[in-house]
């Protein structure tokens, strides 16, 4: 499977990868799902979803929405099936997980922008193709 | 190899999953008295109408196949027999086995309140059938008062609210939610549902249910005196688990449930235990994480249960949302309380020696679940200089070789 490749050393914490998903989403309330946090040594930490193999935000959902796909690998999110009862954004690990900030309705959760190429599966996350630094790169990497 | 799985919620349908992944070839039989699979934890939007009985299923529309499961719906376990591996089922028909899971849940707890084993207009909260005759009782009944104010009594007001009834709320606590709530996030919803008409009793019981000559309760009487009319009752005061079925096996009984250690594995070699049947962590996460480690068991893979952190919770009862995690009251104080009260948005971290115990967030719980795994793993969280309340992955930030983030200790 595919996920994304975080070198902390190489990020400046420019946002560009925050905007870029929130143009490739073009959500309603402009969130983003991913986010830059700064830590204690003021450097900057890239969170993205790992689309976990052993996925704690699929485990815990009670109404299937949020399911890991085996052909991809990744965590898709059904935001129709979604109860919006939050225990996802409890279960993250790595606090990755929020609402949207109109309805409070959808989960922010990364689909590796999959619906930007013509077959819907493979990844093409705009974050990556944005990064000024290429602090984040798309990878295969085994389960 | 014949697995047979009781139960077909949280812990047996992922431990069918689990089961199939390891096994292809295994027969797979599910019996279950739910006729469907469906979410428990949503049935306050079945019964607004917000949710149909299909877009309660939280599995694959096509399960049963898919999963090459033989799905004996609608048939209940009467008894065990482990020596001879047969279970007996409703009609006395027996069925073998050669791995057997008890994934059967637990049903609603009726209190002995006096007056009430003569009534017949109360019920539960917990089954497809109890919300089926909610849905009937909302349309007639005027006073519908709700026993106990946990997570299930209020989505049962929820639930009622939506379709503008107005149940009467009564728990002996001091305040709603009181095992995930502080008085002051709990202040928050009590003043919400007060708005909405909802009138709330806390710190008082029922002292006595008053029963006409119809079998019909009419009267509940409190015992700070106060006397409400009632024409339906719901109660949602714990719940107790499913092992009356049990009772003959020689299976090791406690007296919460089932008793079975970390990896699922009960006191006979071929059985297997999962959820809310245990008694012990009644959550949904933990039943599903059960039920996946008890089905790797059962086909020789040895993997052990180690998220036994299940005092966590999250709610969103009249567009107010809470995170609640551990001890949300300090004891005594010895505790650290970090809080920020501004603006409709409450945040408080619990912490002692560096380590945080517990933690509340109302109003704003975007990406909270770091404050979780500080809870459940201990974390040392002294060189972390924001506000606990703020906390993020970024000071324990590590990358594995596969991309996936890990805490590493």
């Amino acid at each position: 499977m595919y996920r994304i490749r975080i070198d902390r050393n190489l990020c400046i914490g420019c946002l560009t990868c925050v905007t870029a998903c929130v143009v490739s989403h073009e959500t309603e309330s402009g969130d983003a799902r991913n986010r830059v946090v700064i830590d204690s040594e003021t450097t900057p930490a890239p969170i993205f979803c790992r689309h976990c193999s052993k996925p704690e935000c699929t485990y815990t959902c009670m109404t299937g929405a949020m399911h890991k796909n085996p052909e991809t690998g990744f965590v898709d999110y059904d935001k129709d099936q979604c109860a919006s009862c939050y225990m996802c954004i409890m279960s993250c690990p790595y606090g990755i997980l929020k609402y949207d900030s109109i309805r409070h309705k959808e989960i922010m959760k990364c689909n590796m922008c999959v619906h930007r190429s013509e077959d819907g599966k493979t990844p093409k996350p705009m974050c990556v193709e944005k990064c000024p630094m290429h602090a984040i790169t798309l990878e295969e990497v085994k389960e | 190899m014949r697995y047979v799985i009781i139960g077909s919620s949280a812990a047996g349908i992922n431990a069918v999953r689990e089961l199939r992944k390891y096994d292809q070839e295994g027969e797979i039989i599910l019996v279950s008295k739910d006729e469907h699979i469906y979410s428990r934890c949503i049935l306050h939007q079945y019964l607004s109408g917000e949710r149909t009985l299909e877009r309660l299923n939280f599995a694959e529309p096509d399960f049963d196949t898919l999963y090459k499961v033989n799905w004996m719906k609608g048939r209940e376990a009467i008894s065990l027999r482990p020596a001879d591996h047969i279970l007996v089922m409703d009609g006395n028909e027996e069925l073998s086995y050669d791995k057997l899971l008890v994934a059967t849940g637990a049903h609603t707890f009726i209190p002995p309140i006096k007056g009430l084993s003569e009534a017949e207009n109360y019920i539960g909260f917990r089954n497809i059938d109890d919300i089926e005759v909610l849905k009937d009782v909302s349309k007639k009944a005027e006073h519908i008062v709700v026993l106990g104010s946990g997570l299930i009594g209020i989505d049962c007001a929820t639930g009622f609210l939506h379709m503008g009834v107005k149940v009467v709320l009564v728990d002996f606590a001091g305040w709603l939610l009181n095992k995930q709530l502080d008085e002051r996030a709990a202040k928050t919803y009590i003043d919400a549902f007060k708005a909405q008409g909802v009138d709330q009793y806390y710190g008082v019981g029922v002292d006595e249910v008053r029963v006409n000559g119809d079998h019909q309760i009419y009267e509940i009487a409190l015992s700070d005196g106060t006397v409400l009319p009632c024409d339906f009752f719901v109660v949602t005061a714990g719940v107790r688990s499913n092992i009356e079925f049990l009772k003959d096996s020689g299976l090791e009984l406690s007296r919460f449930g089932l008793v079975y250690d970390e990896c699922g594995r009960t006191s006979d070699p071929d059985v297997y235990g999962a959820g809310d049947v245990s008694g012990l962590s009644p959550i949904w996460p933990v039943a599903v994480k059960e039920g996946m480690v008890a089905a790797a068991n059962m086909t020789g893979h040895s993997r052990k249960m180690t998220d036994f952190f299940a005092s966590k919770s999250t709610m969103s009862f009249l567009g107010i949302h809470t995170m609640s995690l551990g001890i949300v009251t300090p004891p005594d104080d010895s505790y650290r309380v970090d809080t920020y009260d501004k603006n409709g948005v409450y945040k408080k971290v619990v912490s002692r020696d560096g380590v945080i115990v517990g933690a509340l967030l109302q109003g704003d719980l975007a990406y909270g679940g770091v404050l979780q795994q500080m809870i459940a793993r201990k974390i040392d969280v002294t060189k972390v200089k924001k506000p606990l309340f703020e906390i993020d992955y970024s000071d324990f930030f590590h990358e594995k070789a596969n991309l996936e983030f890990a805490y590493d200790l």
